[in-house]
């Protein structure tokens, strides 16, 4: 850790800006629990300063990834570098590194300026720049006034600011965040997001967020690892993720899609609901499965239609419409709002996709 | 509330009143000639001299030695069995052995020590046919001891469980990422989180220490100057006029011991647990 | 003695959220050194809990004369001189002390939980008395008590229900003061069963239906607390079968005091009764842990 910039009234968060940005780089690391295997030989790169969202479902090795670069979990195999360091058997109270758990973390016997201070306590920083750097970043995560409260006396939300600025106090080269508002009601969630956020953009530190939800990983990050059974599926921008999933897996885990079979020709054009579009891309010949987004696909009130209406959920300036084909298939529709009234369930209607497909998987596959 | 009433009633007349009449009584003194009752404290202050006041004395020395030692013992015992890794059935086996041997006192443990490391026990009559005499015979303070940490460690083991397993885990990690080392965890954070409830229970372990009568009859007979032992041979002695009345006078003197540890107890327990809801 | 409140408890924890992997450690040398330590730690305390049991054991069934082994202590139990009389009496006390404990306590645990949360601090605090008042205190201020029959108003029907608490066939007395001794545990048992299950709602249910509160209590209260009640029944049985000091102090031949009794006479004896007694204890407290396991597990 770099000398404190003692004097100046923001000095943990001048200190955080100064440093260079660390990555972090995880090759081949393996770890097995009995006959689960965590992770699976996974290969990630978090660029310095980077805010990094691992996505995945429950059990697909999150945590244990965390805890790796932690130090919580030596791997069975594979390094971890940290700003080009290797760490991998570095213990985690020497790995210079911020986490934030899900829930529960705060110590209970400390307020919440004395759980900020830990850090610097265990470091035998004097009492005054502790008082000073509590205040600092309790402030940084909006409770200044909050310094002398126990963790019981704040709410939920309220004890994860806390959680972050003790982790933040540190001035960590990477900071961890395990599911961090999953224990959170869905307003605190989104406001707490966009938070965390705004103080990562601020400070510019190497950020790992765990978390299952696609709509938190895309909307904070700027790049979302997808994992899946302890191997990455995808890293990429939340906007590339969502546009051109690598996989069928990241497509369906990320936004949602409709599964509507399709056959693709021997001159690269694929046959679709009755419209014929170019692909991009080496796919084998034969049956397909084509993944629509919902805003890919236009419903026509038809009488001669193939489709009828099955649902349909009103979410405000769209309403999602879904329509089943004689094979079975169903197939999502967004549909601007006041454009919708006819198409109740019931109706028969015609489906036609408006854009080509954000991917295309052989048959057997989907 | 009518339904309640059975309960305060007995409570009332079984438990508060004996404590009452023993609080009253042991100011009033017979007299040996006229059998007339008078307002005195003698027997409040024969009891805190001579004889008794050493049965006072022995009494608190072995309580407070065994609750501690039953406290650090249980401590580690239930820590140890708790750090076992997939250790569910050797928990299991530890806490229903814990929940039978910290009921096991009384009489039953008595003998059974009597038969291992009495003068005709087993043990004793193994070591000595190696040459080896036991370093202190069974039937001392230090035998006394040794039996009352037969049902002393599993109450503590028992006790403190829950407590040690409400420790959470993210407590030790986020210390550890924090740069903690482990002892500056205990210091700053698991000791303190911890000590309400080992105060708790020392706390409930001296009570029984002090309190313990059977175990000590049993085995020691009157020979050791404890003040359970005082109070029953007080009682039991018909012939001496006004040793009723020393009775009560040491099982006041217990009583208010005791309440004394329970207010000294109290007030740690507020400091120490400030932070708690 | 089982299981107690320390007056701390942690806070509980709330909402359901994973609690993640357990933390494994790390593997290294302070690791190894830990294992070692609670090994010996294990060993140790290990030898000293069972060596008393084992000896007992081979103290029992060892033949002074010939030197081979007999079962004669064991066997001679039932037929031993005064046996049956004590043990009965014990036992009998103790269905009596359970039966006395459990009407007087479980509706005050649910009328204090559904009606009267007022008083719930009081109750908590009468209930726990017991456990840090010495018994011998509390015996001699019985006998105090017991002894204004002669000595005040001796000749009125006080003094007469007084001698009738003390019949020495079956002391009346020695229930009352077991219930007291009993409710730390008892308390504890039902406190936390009537935790466990949302009684509100299900008397609630029930009174709208028209059911009075006796009939709620056994209807509804008692059959939902079943493993609770249970529990508090075999606490309590187990307690007054292994109590010495009141009996012993007001005077009356339970089975503990018999154990003393004939321990001059015929210590192989007494240490056979103690090694049973320790094997009911035992039995009951594992039945008890079944009972425990098979309940439910509810989120309080
Ligand atoms: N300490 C452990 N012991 C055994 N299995 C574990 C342990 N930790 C994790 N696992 C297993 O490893 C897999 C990945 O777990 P985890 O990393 O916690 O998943 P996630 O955080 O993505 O939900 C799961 O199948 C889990 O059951
Ligand atoms: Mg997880």
């Amino acid at each position: 850790m770099t000398a404190a910039v003692a004097g100046t009234p923001t000095a943990t968060v001048a200190e955080l800006r100064d440093r260079p940005p660390a990555d972090v780089v995880l090759s081949g690391v393996t770890r097995t629990y009995g006959s689960t295997t965590a992770l699976d030989a996974l290969d990630l790169h978090v660029a310095g300063g980077e805010f990094l969202a691992v996505l995945g479902p429950s059990g697909c090795g999150k945590t244990t990834a965390l805890r790796a670069i932690a130090g919580f979990e030596v791997p069975d195999a594979g390094t971890i570098t940290v700003g080009g360091r290797d760490v991998t058997t570095v213990p985690p109270s020497k790995r210079d590194m911020g986490m934030v758990f899900q829930a529960y973390s705060l110590f209970p016997n400390l307020t919440a300026a004395d759980n900020v201070a830990y850090g610097l306590a265990v470091r035998r920083r004097g009492r005054t720049e502790r008082r000073r750097r509590a205040a600092e970043l309790l402030e940084l995560v909006g409770l200044a006034d909050r310094g002398d409260r126990y963790p019981h006396q704040l709410s939920g939300g309220q004890q994860q600011r806390v959680a972050l600025a003790r982790a933040l106090a540190v001035a960590p080269q990477v900071l961890l965040l395990d599911e961090p508002l999953s224990a959170l009601d869905a307003q605190v969630r989104v406001q707490l997001r966009d938070e965390i956020r705004r103080i990562q953009l601020e400070l510019g530190t190497t950020t790992v967020f765990v978390t299952h939800d696609q709509a938190e990983a895309l909307s904070v990050a700027d790049r979302v690892a997808v994992l899946r059974a302890g191997r990455l599926e995808q890293v990429a921008s939340p906007d590339e993720l969502y546009s051109r999933p690598a996989t069928a897996f990241v497509a369906r885990f990320v936004g949602t899609t409709s599964a509507v079979p399709a056959q693709l020709r021997a001159d690269g054009q694929v046959d679709l609901l009755g419209t014929t579009r170019p692909v991009a891309g080496p796919v084998p010949v034969g049956d397909v499965v084509a993944l629509l987004r919902p805003e890919q696909v236009v419903l026509r009130p038809d009488a001669g239609g193939r489709g009828r209406v099955v649902t349909r959920t009103f979410s405000g300036g769209t309403t999602r419409v879904t329509a089943v084909l004689p094979d079975g298939t169903e197939v999502a529709a967004d549909v601007v709002s006041t454009e919708s009234t006819e198409l109740v369930p019931g109706t028969a209607v015609e489906v036609a996709p408006t854009a080509r497909p954000v991917l295309l998987v052989p048959a057997g596959d989907a | 509330m009518l339904g309640t009433l059975p309960f305060f009633l007995l409570v009332g007349v079984v438990l508060l009143l004996p404590v009452v009449v023993l609080a009253v009584e042991a100011f009033r003194v017979t007299d040996p000639v006229t059998y007339e009752d008078t307002w005195s404290t003698s027997a409040i202050t024969s009891v805190t001299t001579g004889a008794y006041g050493r049965a006072y004395l022995g009494s608190l020395r072995l309580s407070l030695v065994t609750a501690a030692l039953g406290t650090v013992l249980g401590l580690g015992l239930a820590a140890a069995m708790l750090s076992v890794r997939r250790g569910r059935l050797l928990r299991r086996l530890l806490l229903t052995a814990s929940g039978v041997l910290a009921n096991f006192g009384g009489i039953p443990l008595a003998f059974a020590f009597i038969a291992a490391i009495g003068n005709a026990g087993v043990v004793t009559a193994l070591l000595s046919d190696l040459g080896i005499t036991l370093g202190a015979s069974l039937y001392s303070t230090t035998g006394l001891a040794l039996v009352y940490l037969y049902f002393l460690v599993p109450l503590m083991v028992l006790t403190i469980t829950p407590a040690l397993e409400g420790l959470r885990p993210q407590w030790r990690e986020a210390s550890d990422v924090l740069g903690g080392s482990g002892w500056q965890y205990w210091r700053r954070v698991g000791g303190p989180v911890l000590l309400p409830s080992v105060l708790g229970a020392s706390v409930l372990l001296f009570a029984s220490a002090f309190a313990a009568y059977a175990t000590a009859r049993a085995l020691v007979g009157s020979s050791i100057p404890l003040v359970t032992l005082q109070i029953a041979d007080a009682l039991s002695s018909n012939v001496l006029v006004g040793s009723e009345a020393q009775g009560k006078a040491l099982a006041l003197g217990m009583v208010v011991l005791v309440g004394a540890v329970m207010l000294v107890y109290g007030w740690l327990q507020r400091r120490a647990s400030r932070w708690s809801a | 003695m089982t299981a107690v409140d320390t007056a701390a408890g942690l806070p509980a924890a709330a909402a359901a959220v994973d609690p993640g992997p357990a933390p494994t450690g790390r593997r290294g040398p302070r690791r190894a050194g830990v294992r070692v330590a609670r090994a010996v730690l294990f060993t140790v305390l290990g030898a000293y809990f069972l060596v008393p049991i084992a000896a007992s054991v081979a103290f029992t069934v060892r033949d002074r004369g010939t030197g081979g082994l007999t079962a004669r202590w064991y066997t001679g139990i039932p037929s031993a001189d005064g046996f049956a009389e004590t043990f009965g009496r014990s036992l009998t006390l103790g269905l009596l002390t359970v039966a006395g404990t459990l009407l007087l306590l479980l509706p005050t645990v649910v009328l204090v939980t559904l009606r009267l949360p007022r008083v719930r601090r009081v109750v908590e605090f009468l209930c726990l008395l017991p456990l840090v008042l010495p018994p011998i205190a509390l015996v001699v201020g019985v006998r105090s008590v017991l002894s204004w029959a002669p000595d005040h108003f001796y000749g009125t029907p006080l003094a007469d229900a007084f001698f009738a608490l003390q019949e020495p066939d079956l002391p009346w007395i020695l229930v009352l003061v077991y219930v007291v001794l009993a409710l730390p545990f008892a308390h504890r048992a039902l406190d936390a069963g009537v935790r466990a299950v949302d009684l509100g709602t299900l008397t609630e249910a029930a009174r709208n239906l028209g059911a009075s509160w006796p009939r709620v209590l056994v209807t509804v209260v008692v059959p939902a607390l079943r493993t609770a009640v249970l529990n508090a029944a075999f606490l309590t049985l187990a307690l007054v079968l292994g109590e010495f000091t009141i009996a012993s102090l007001l005077g009356f031949r339970t089975f503990p005091t018999w154990i003393v009794e004939i321990s001059g006479a015929s210590p192989q004896l007494s240490v056979s009764v103690s090694v049973l007694s320790l094997l009911l204890t035992w039995g009951l407290l594992v039945l008890i842990s079944a009972l425990d396991r098979r309940r439910p597990r509810t989120t309080a």
